[in-house]
């Protein structure tokens, strides 16, 4: 694996030669202007001074909620002496040199703010000491007794002043700085102060354009029909009432589906109603998910183990092993659904595609749809519109190349909407998952032996089109794809550890003596793919609850046990000493209302969370969580805050009500009727402390989702001693009920 | 047939049951309104028919002819800013924004009939709209917000007929989560569809 500090230098090597510029229209193409080519200041592929006084930011990250644009814009303008409000941010088309994240354009892991926390301000600093020196040599003064302020240079001995608009010209003939200097944290001015949103305003007056809602000239639109049974694929198709309905165009056949097209999407939609479509019987015809769910727990083989210390085996049959437990813990497939619906624009024409899309990753649309249309995928240009909601989904491009087989056979600009029923029900799920588990405790209630065996379906397999995409534009497609399978493969067999898997279960921090984490892949055939906070969000709600098992049947109170258990772990002990706190941990609660608490590390930061909740009239109620997050150096507080807000919500939404359940192959649930999200009276207070840290930043928008589910299964079992091991937990509440 | 919007006749050749989402974002060209769900279960469709919420997705266009449309873009007259807006900027509410539209619309129609709403006025009414980021608890702050601000400074309308009490379609009221006030909400809009 790449260091972080080579990662850096890298990344400012790409970014530091003259020749390097950047598109600036948001939709030019990958032809970007060069220095010279036009009045604009371009020291970097990032940032661009306008004649206006304007300053762009070319953001190879998307802005799908999280708020890199606010966010990133403060690192521009901290370092570039603007207001924050002067930034404005355009997202990267998928070209080479944006290409930052591991070989990738790509918006996911929770990574944004610390990939970019140096990188961004150093190409910020850098077109601040070419302005500054700039000014300097047009006053005949030393450049240390310049400085910039508030978008200007300022000479310090006569008070002259230039605007940044005003020295472009010279600027520009300065020498790049290879090394420019950047702020201390005690020089931060905007770094680390609550700031609203620069993107508030447009979502909040209807202004902001997401992708469904671009329009590209010429356009027509697609509703298509997917296969009930996933995979299948339409063998007869009877469309003439569907032809004959005003507006229509075509009726097209595609891989998985029938796509209507029309000048409006209403008339598509209405004309789709009167498609007849026969369906192949689907390679997954037998699948159910009460089968898989029965396979696992009727499995009695052991896994390939990923960790081990000391022997748990004969910890578990040694005389010191006075109470051993076990337990079975499963968690069911789920789709994102994020608010848009799938929708994606393409426009093939000779030799080349421009996509106009909602999308996380920019580079896998480049390296999937160069491949379906044999083309190269430097000539796959990709715009990056707002997204209504990613949360890992629009990391695969399904639907782009749906819109790609369209705007092929048509040769004209061609966006597909999906219905929400599709977006529910056409896969690249949370894998089912779970997990079996064993502790025994010693009879002074110490943990002695500790066994975690997992079973989940491959992400690393299923989506290892991600590794394709790093390497380079030069390497065969051949290359490409065989890495891909045998990669796939690997991770499948369980031939080599499969981290995605494992992430939470073998990184537990706590410190018992003999311990064990084992795997066996799950092979269904579901696709699946990263969901927020992806192997954690199950792997903390296994790990978590068992935990509190054992913490019980040691009869010690849970945030004393893990307390125990983490003295090697002063970060993690932190947060659970913070929102043990603030949470007032301990203190008497409401009839019928029980505490329970959790803390997880993931994306390099760590969160502790204490819910407060009971069951009342058979619905579980959840009255107040607090959060205490570790993330590092912190750019905007409210932007962190309302992320871990987010994950909480996220995270309750799927902990209490959501499930997917296949049965002979198709999608049971389709839209939020029977696949709930939480809703605006089940919500909780919430109330999240940030923890003060000298660390570089990590993730925000993923690590506040995991402590959640066994937060509030904990807090329900210190309620009603009722312990619930599956989620959706109102499904483990009807299972034990009965 | 002849189409109200934010204060303007617009004239629109559809067939009467197109749904007024498709009329407003296609015909019309207005994209604030948004698609989430088609069922009247999300709220991202949101506008207002003579003041009143209503979901646009279920709502066929033939049924509101000659009424007084408001989408988002016409919530506050050109170049100004409705208080809750202002509030919704000043809470940092949005995150991915998409449903933001519909919350706001939903908003302003519960702070017409409740200038001062209690918190289970505001689940009631709100919980007819589903925000996948999950901001609720800063769109309940900037709701506050905005009534003490004076968003509506006279009543003008009783919270019953904002949201009527009726038991709603089976579908609707299969929603295992939807409370009955905005079930019954979405039933009316169901219900105009037919």
């Amino acid at each position: 694996m790449i260091s972080r500090r080579n990662f850096i230098q890298i990344t400012l090597a790409s970014t530091g030669g003259l020749c390097l510029g950047v598109t600036t229209s948001g939709c030019g193409g990958q032809q970007w202007p060069k220095q010279g080519q036009d009045a604009s200041l371009r020291p970097n592929m990032y940032i661009a001074l306008q004649p206006d006084g304007g300053v762009v930011l070319t953001l190879n990250k998307s802005e799908m909620g999280q708020g890199v644009m606010t966010s990133h814009a403060m690192l521009v303008a901290e370092e570039l002496e603007v207001p924050v409000d002067a930034v404005e941010v355009r997202f990267a088309d998928g070209a080479k040199q944006y290409r930052t994240s591991f070989g990738m354009q790509q918006t996911g892991g929770s990574t944004s703010t610390a990939e970019h926390y140096v990188p961004l301000r150093q190409a910020a600093a850098a077109a601040r000491e070419m302005l500054v020196a700039a000014a300097a040599q047009s006053w005949g003064v030393a450049v240390t007794t310049c400085v910039a302020q508030d978008g200007a240079v300022i000479h310090k001995g006569s008070d002259r002043r230039m605007a940044y608009a005003e020295l472009l010209e010279p600027a520009a003939k300065q020498p790049i700085p290879e090394n420019p200097r950047i702020k201390e944290r005690s020089e931060f001015k905007i770094i680390g102060k609550p700031m609203v949103r620069n993107d508030a305003l447009m979502k909040s007056n209807g202004s902001a354009r997401f992708g469904i809602d671009t329009a590209i000239p010429g356009m027509v639109k697609a509703a298509i029909i997917h296969p009930p049974v996933l995979g299948s694929r339409a063998t007869a198709v009877k469309a003439d009432a569907a032809r004959a309905v005003p507006g229509v165009i075509d009726v097209l056949t595609l891989e998985h589906g029938v796509a209507v097209v029309a000048d409006k999407y209403w008339q598509a939609k209405r004309a789709a109603a009167m498609v007849e479509i026969t369906w192949s019987r689907g390679v997954m015809d037998n699948l159910n998910t009460d089968d898989i769910r029965t396979s696992i727990r009727a499995y009695d083989k052991d896994g390939t183990v990923a960790r081990s210390e000391g022997n748990a085996n004969d910890a578990f049959a040694s005389d010191a092993a006075t109470t051993t437990l076990e337990a079975f813990y499963e968690v069911p497939f789920l789709a994102h659904a994020p608010m848009a619906p799938q929708n994606a624009i393409a426009h093939v024409r000779d030799g080349e595609v421009e996509i106009w899309a909602p999308t996380q990753g920019p580079t896998v649309v480049q390296e999937l749809v160069g491949r379906a249309l044999g083309i190269s995928r430097s000539d796959v240009i990709v715009h990056t519109t707002l997204i209504g909601g990613g949360f890992g989904r629009r990391v695969v491009p399904d639907g782009i190349l749906e819109a790609v087989q369209i705007s092929q056979k048509l040769g004209r600009p061609v966006q597909i909407i999906w219905s929400r029923e599709s977006d529910t029900r056409q896969g690249y799920y949370r894998p089912l998952s779970a997990c079996k588990l064993r502790g025994a405790i010693d009879a002074q209630g110490t943990p002695i032996a500790w066994s975690c065996h997992l079973f989940t379906q491959s992400l690393l397999g299923a989506q290892s089109d991600f590794l394709a995409t790093v390497m380079p534009d030069w390497s065969s497609k051949m290359a490409r794809q065989v890495l891909s399978r045998s990669a796939s493969a690997l991770a499948s067999t369980g031939s080599v550890p499969d981290p995605i898997a494992l992430e939470g279960a073998a990184t537990i921090p706590y410190d018992i003596e003999n311990l064990k984490v084992s795997l066996t892949p799950l092979h269904t055939r579901v696709p699946i793919a990263f969901w927020r906070s992806v192997g954690h969000s199950h792997n903390a709600f296994f790990v978590e609850s068992f935990i509190d098992e054992l913490a019980y049947a040691a009869d010690t109170d849970p945030l004393q046990f893990r307390r125990g258990l983490l003295a090697k772990h002063p970060r993690w002990l932190a947060v659970l000493e913070a929102a043990a706190k603030f949470a007032g941990w301990g203190q008497p609660l409401p009839r019928g209302m029980g505490r329970g608490i959790a803390v997880h590390e993931s994306f390099g930061s760590m969160c502790a969370e204490v819910v407060e909740a009971g069951i009342f009239d058979g619905e579980i109620k959840v009255a107040r969580v607090v959060a205490a997050m570790d993330c590092g150096v912190v750019i905007n507080p409210d932007i962190v805050k309302s992320q871990v807000e987010s994950a909480i919500i996220y995270g309750l939404s799927a902990a209490i009500h959501q499930k997917l359940d296949i049965v002979d192959g198709q999608v049971v649930q389709g839209n939020f009727d029977d696949y709930p999200a939480l809703r605006m009276h089940e919500c909780p207070e919430i109330d999240v402390h940030i923890m003060i840290s000298k660390n570089d930043p990590s993730g925000v928008g993923e690590p506040g989702l995991p402590p959640i589910a066994p937060a509030l299964a904990n807090a329900l079992y210190a309620a009603n001693r009722v312990r619930l091991r599956r989620l959706p937990l109102m499904a483990a509440l009807a299972d034990a009920n009965q | 047939m002849k189409l109200t919007i934010n204060g303007q006749e617009r004239e629109v050749d559809v067939p009467e049951d197109v749904p007024l989402l498709w009329v407003i974002r296609e015909e019309l060209g207005l994209t604030g309104t948004k698609f989430g769900c088609g069922e009247a279960l999300c709220g991202a469709c949101t506008v207002h028919v003579d003041g009143k919420a209503k979901r646009s997705c279920v709502t066929a266009v033939g049924d509101v002819a000659g009424a007084a449309i408001t989408t988002i873009e016409g919530l506050a007259p050109e170049g100004q800013v409705h208080p809750l807006q202002k509030a919704w900027v000043e809470a940092n509410v949005p995150q991915c924004g998409y449903c933001q539209s519909g919350q706001i619309m939903s908003a302003a129609a519960l702070l017409q009939a409740r200038p001062r709403p209690t918190d289970d006025e505001i689940d009631a009414v709100m919980s007819g709209n589903i925000c996948r980021c999950g901001t609720y608890t800063r769109i309940r702050k900037a709701i506050k917000q905005a009534a003490l601000a004076g968003a509506e400074s006279t009543p003008t309308a009783a919270l019953s007929t904002l949201v009527t009490t009726a038991d709603g379609p089976a579908r609707v009221a299969a929603a295992s989560n939807i409370p009955a006030a905005a079930a019954a909400e979405d039933k009316t809009n169901a219900e105009d569809k037919q």
